[in-house]
């Protein structure tokens, strides 16, 4: 689509329209890849609607992306951005409850969500033929949403149980929450994004409504449609659904300021396993920072596949682990760069914390060669496109880089950054993150009993 | 839909699909065996998946370092799975380097090294896997479930195989098994994404050439039997605050005519977000955050089951609303509207399950593997829009049973003892500690 094809749906969609929060504007149009765009759109009321018109399957991704998480979560009542993603799907002014996900699934449709620090985000997976349904569906609980007593105490309930599976039974979990409760002492990525146990028994009708009304309105969301629909059809359909809806004061997101960490951190404690684990977490720049896909690379040369440096030296050549993985958090601001060991039943934490720290230092010393920079980019290219076969895939990569990035172009200029990367920013970079005064260690050995 | 799946066949006589999108520069690979943990040894469980895995570890020119290094190098993906009927080797690669990557490929089903230093590593290996299902609850309860559920058949085996018969696994019996297993007329390829029909015949050609051309065994594998009652097994592991859930009984085969009417009532009674299970379980009472059942199937009757992980609390009033659900389901059958609804979603539906190539290869490998009918995947809208009420309730009347089922619970034991002491109309209660797997 040309930019005057774009310009002129808009013109003639905003000539039917009177109220000035139905009136769209065109702000950018992108390629996105080679043989696809996507044109960004802004509603009057300040929704922002990304489209990404793909006819290779009838199907089509709706993404709703909020721009609250668990960082928004008031110390006291943390969870309450993950429990109102699960409150989404109840009861609104002109649907009973259970009738979303009842009407949704008769079409064909699936839907779900996720809640993470930084962002909420709701998708449905629907055949092309469904797009105005899932256009009202939408619409509809962003702004009339019913919050009763029976349904908030009864979707405690269930995310209580979500925590007991995912945390309290679950050692990694359990060590991730306290990972980040160690590094981060301040700033709300200290706290868990499904809420501590206590707050999530606590939360009242009136915490829900009021979280509601303060974050979910359409000047605090982005809509992202990918797969096969006609782009008039669909602003149409968006215009007149969401049209009415009135941008709310969002609040200024003001998080406590953590301090540097000047000295390593450590924890140890004991879980029923079978065998020790070790899990490390250093300081790491946000996703949007420039060093973010230095530290990325050097986080591959370390964990990506079986011939990298540590997989060989943990899990092959000394045969401590049964599991060794890196991550960097891909957070919109500072978060950590996580490295999770499973050691083999006899083997110690310590054992491991060696062999990482050597390569670790290593990585810092040494210029990473071409060959292994070329393996490491091939394989960062490879996971690039594996996450665009879907167009729920897609849906997604253009909303959590809109949210976290402000900008979806900059999928590609990552793939861009991937690609240009040089040997001595990756040496730059681990030099300047992989520092032990940067870092918390936490072990866990098999047992019962809480912390040592 | 765009594209459609071309088959043709090898010089070796191995079968081939490709389905052809060049929407992004990326090819995705399936190299299928009909073969499975059903032809592991009695004594040597993990055989199998033992054998897959080494076909990984090395060729006669390459070493398991080299190998990994030019997988990873040449950007591609390689993984291997190992089930009852069949091995997966799944990879992707990007699109430019995909004649070596085939190449690769080649030499490593063609030409295994069988290094007896590699041989113990994934032995090794494979204990420390086994050792660590502890630490998973959920999957703790699917390896006890199905133990417990089909004792004595093949498809109760573990794939994995246990601590005692992955040690007695040789070199020989690797060898053994490659060499009965791994030929070219039980071979399938596939490939969906960046490439020509042109260009992958030219490519096979000379790929794969070097599998044996001898004909393969036949599956021997009998209908598993059902023990009778409903018998309850507690997997015992301290410290939790949750149970895992897994109660099942026999559910369909492959070419069973009555799959198409079960898949309508297992949609209706666990398949879908608002099915029985979940509305009941976790919408009405909060009691899980998940609850659903699963229709499997293989070349015999393989499994139904439905799954819940309620608190320790609420394990016996869950386990037994569900028994209660299910003996509804029998008894009474489905409504006329929960079957319109159950057939709108899965025919609306369907179009996910070929929405990108590498699933309409999936679908297309899964009718050869399996020897469906041509027909099973490519005319399901009208099959399932062909199904009737009645039709659904006899079939779970004749294929589920609320009388003979299994009941796995991995929980605290002490937490749920006195509980269990009330559940009603259960022939044996037995509890075995979570480590003896």
């Amino acid at each position: 689509m040309s930019d005057s094809t774009a310009t002129e749906i808009v013109r003639r969609l905003n000539r039917a329209v009177r109220s000035k929060s139905a009136r769209l504007r065109l702000a950018s149009r992108v390629p996105f890849g080679e043989r696809l765009q996507v044109c960004r759109y802004i509603l009057g009321n300040g929704l922002k609607v990304m489209l990404l018109v793909d006819h290779s399957a009838p199907v089509v991704s709706y993404h709703t992306w909020f721009r609250v998480g668990s960082r928004n979560d008031r110390p006291g009542k943390t969870g309450l951005a993950h429990l109102f993603e699960h409150l989404m799907f109840n009861e609104t002014k002109n649907l009973p409850a259970g009738v979303f996900d009842r009407t949704l699934e008769a079409a064909g449709g699936e839907s779900n969500a996720a809640t993470w620090v930084d962002w909420t985000y709701y998708y449905a997976n629907i055949p092309a033929s469904e797009l105005a349904l899932i256009v009202s569906l939408e619409a509809d609980r962003m702004a009339n949403l019913v919050l009763r007593s029976a349904q908030v105490e009864s979707e405690k309930q269930v995310v209580a149980n979500e925590r007991r599976y995912r945390v309290e039974d679950d050692v990694e979990g359990t060590v991730s929450e306290l990972l980040y409760a160690t590094a981060f002492k301040r700033h709300p990525y200290g706290q868990p994004t499904v809420g501590w146990m206590a707050d999530i028994e606590g939360f009242s009708v009136k915490d829900c409504r009021n979280f509601y009304r303060t974050y979910y309105s359409p000047n605090n969301a982005t809509l992202i449609l990918a797969g096969d629909f006609d782009q008039q059809t669909a602003l149409g359909l968006i215009q007149e659904h969401y049209g009415r809806q009135k941008a709310a004061r969002i609040p200024r997101y003001r998080p406590a300021v953590e301090a540097g960490q000047r000295s390593e951190r450590r924890l140890a404690i004991r879980r029923s396993t079978p065998s020790q684990r070790l899990l490390l977490g250093f300081r790491a720049p946000a996703f949007s920072d420039s060093d973010y896909p230095a530290l990325v690379v050097a986080n591959e040369i370390l964990f990506g596949g079986r011939s990298s440096r540590l997989y060989r030296r943990l899990i092959r050549d000394n045969e401590l682990a049964v599991d060794a993985r890196g991550s960097v958090a891909p957070f919109c601001e500072p978060g950590l760069l996580e490295i999770w060991v499973v050691l083999r039943q006899g083997k110690t934490a310590p054992q491991a914390l060696r062999v990482v720290d050597r390569e670790l230092e290593r990585l810092c010393a040494e210029s990473v060669g071409k060959r292994e920079l070329e393996k490491v980019i091939n394989r960062l290219d490879l996971a690039f496109l594996q996450g665009l076969e879907s167009a729920s895939g897609k849906a997604e990569r253009i909303g959590f880089y809109e949210t976290v990035m402000g900008d979806a172009r900059s999928l590609f200029a990552r793939r861009q950054a991937f690609s240009a990367m040089r040997p001595e920013e990756v040496q730059r970079v681990a030099r300047r993150y992989f520092r032990k005064k940067n870092r918390t260690v936490i072990t866990v050995e098999p047992g019962d009993g809480e912390l040592a | 839909m765009k594209g459609s799946c071309i088959a043709f066949r090898t010089r070796g006589g191995s079968s081939v699909f490709l389905e052809e999108n060049h929407t992004l520069p990326l090819v995705d690979l399936q190299l299928t065996l009909r073969t499975g943990s059903v032809y592991d040894p009695k004594g040597l469980e993990g055989l199998t998946r033992i054998t897959a895995s080494m076909i990984r570890m090395g060729t006669k020119r390459l070493c398991a370092t080299a190998v990994q290094e030019a997988i990873d190098r040449l950007g591609a993906q390689l993984y291997v799975l190992c089930a009852p009927s069949y091995v997966h080797f799944t990879a992707s690669v990007v699109e430019r380097n995909l004649k070596p990557f085939l190449s690769l490929l080649d030499e490593l089903v063609c030409r295994p090294a069988w290094r007896p230093a590699d041989l113990d590593f994934v032995k090794r290996q494979t204990i420390a896997d086994i050792v660590e299902i502890r630490d998973n609850d959920q999957m703790l309860a699917v390896r006890h479930f199905r133990r417990f559920a089909l004792a004595g058949h093949p498809y109760g085996r573990s794939v994995l195989g246990t601590i005692a018969s992955v040690k007695a696994i040789r070199r020989k019996d690797v060898i053994r098994l490659y060499g009965e297993h791994y030929l070219a007329r039980n071979l399938i390829i596939g490939a969906a994404g960046a490439v020509s029909e042109a260009l992958l015949r030219e490519l096979l050609d000379s790929s794969f050439n070097r599998l044996s051309g001898a004909k393969p065994p036949t599956e021997k594998v009998v209908a598993p039997r059902f023990a009778t009652g409903r018998r309850v097994l507690v997997v015992d592991k301290p410290a939790r605050s949750q149970t895992q859930i897994l109660i099942g009984a026999l559910g369909t085969s492959a070419r069973d005519a009555d799959y198409f009417p079960l898949l309508v009532g297992n949609t209706i009674f666990g398949g879908t977000f608002t099915a029985r299970l979940m509305r009941e379980i976790r919408s009405k009472r909060g009691w899980s955050y998940g609850a659903s059942s699963r229709l499997a199937f293989d070349r015999q009757r393989d499994l139904w089951s439905m799954w819940a992980f309620p608190a320790a609390q609420d394990a016996l009033a869950c386990t037994e609303l569900q028994l209660a659900l299910l003996e509804k389901l029998i008894d009474q059958g489905i409504t006329r509207n929960e079957l319109a609804f159950a057939k709108d979603y899965l025919i609306k539906s369907h179009a996910f399950e070929i929405d990108t190539a590498a699933k309409r290869l999936g679908l297309a490998m899964e009718t050869e593997l399996f020897r469906l009918a041509s027909d099973f995947h490519s005319r399901f809208v009208e099959k399932i829009r062909a199904v009737t009420r009645d039709q659904v309730n006899q079939a779970l009347k004749k294929r589920l049973s609320k009388r003979n089922l299994a009941i796995v619970i991995v929980a605290t034991y002490e937490d749920i003892r006195k509980q269990l002491e009330s559940f009603s109309g259960v022939t044996s209660i037995s509890v075995v500690p979570f480590d003896e797997i």
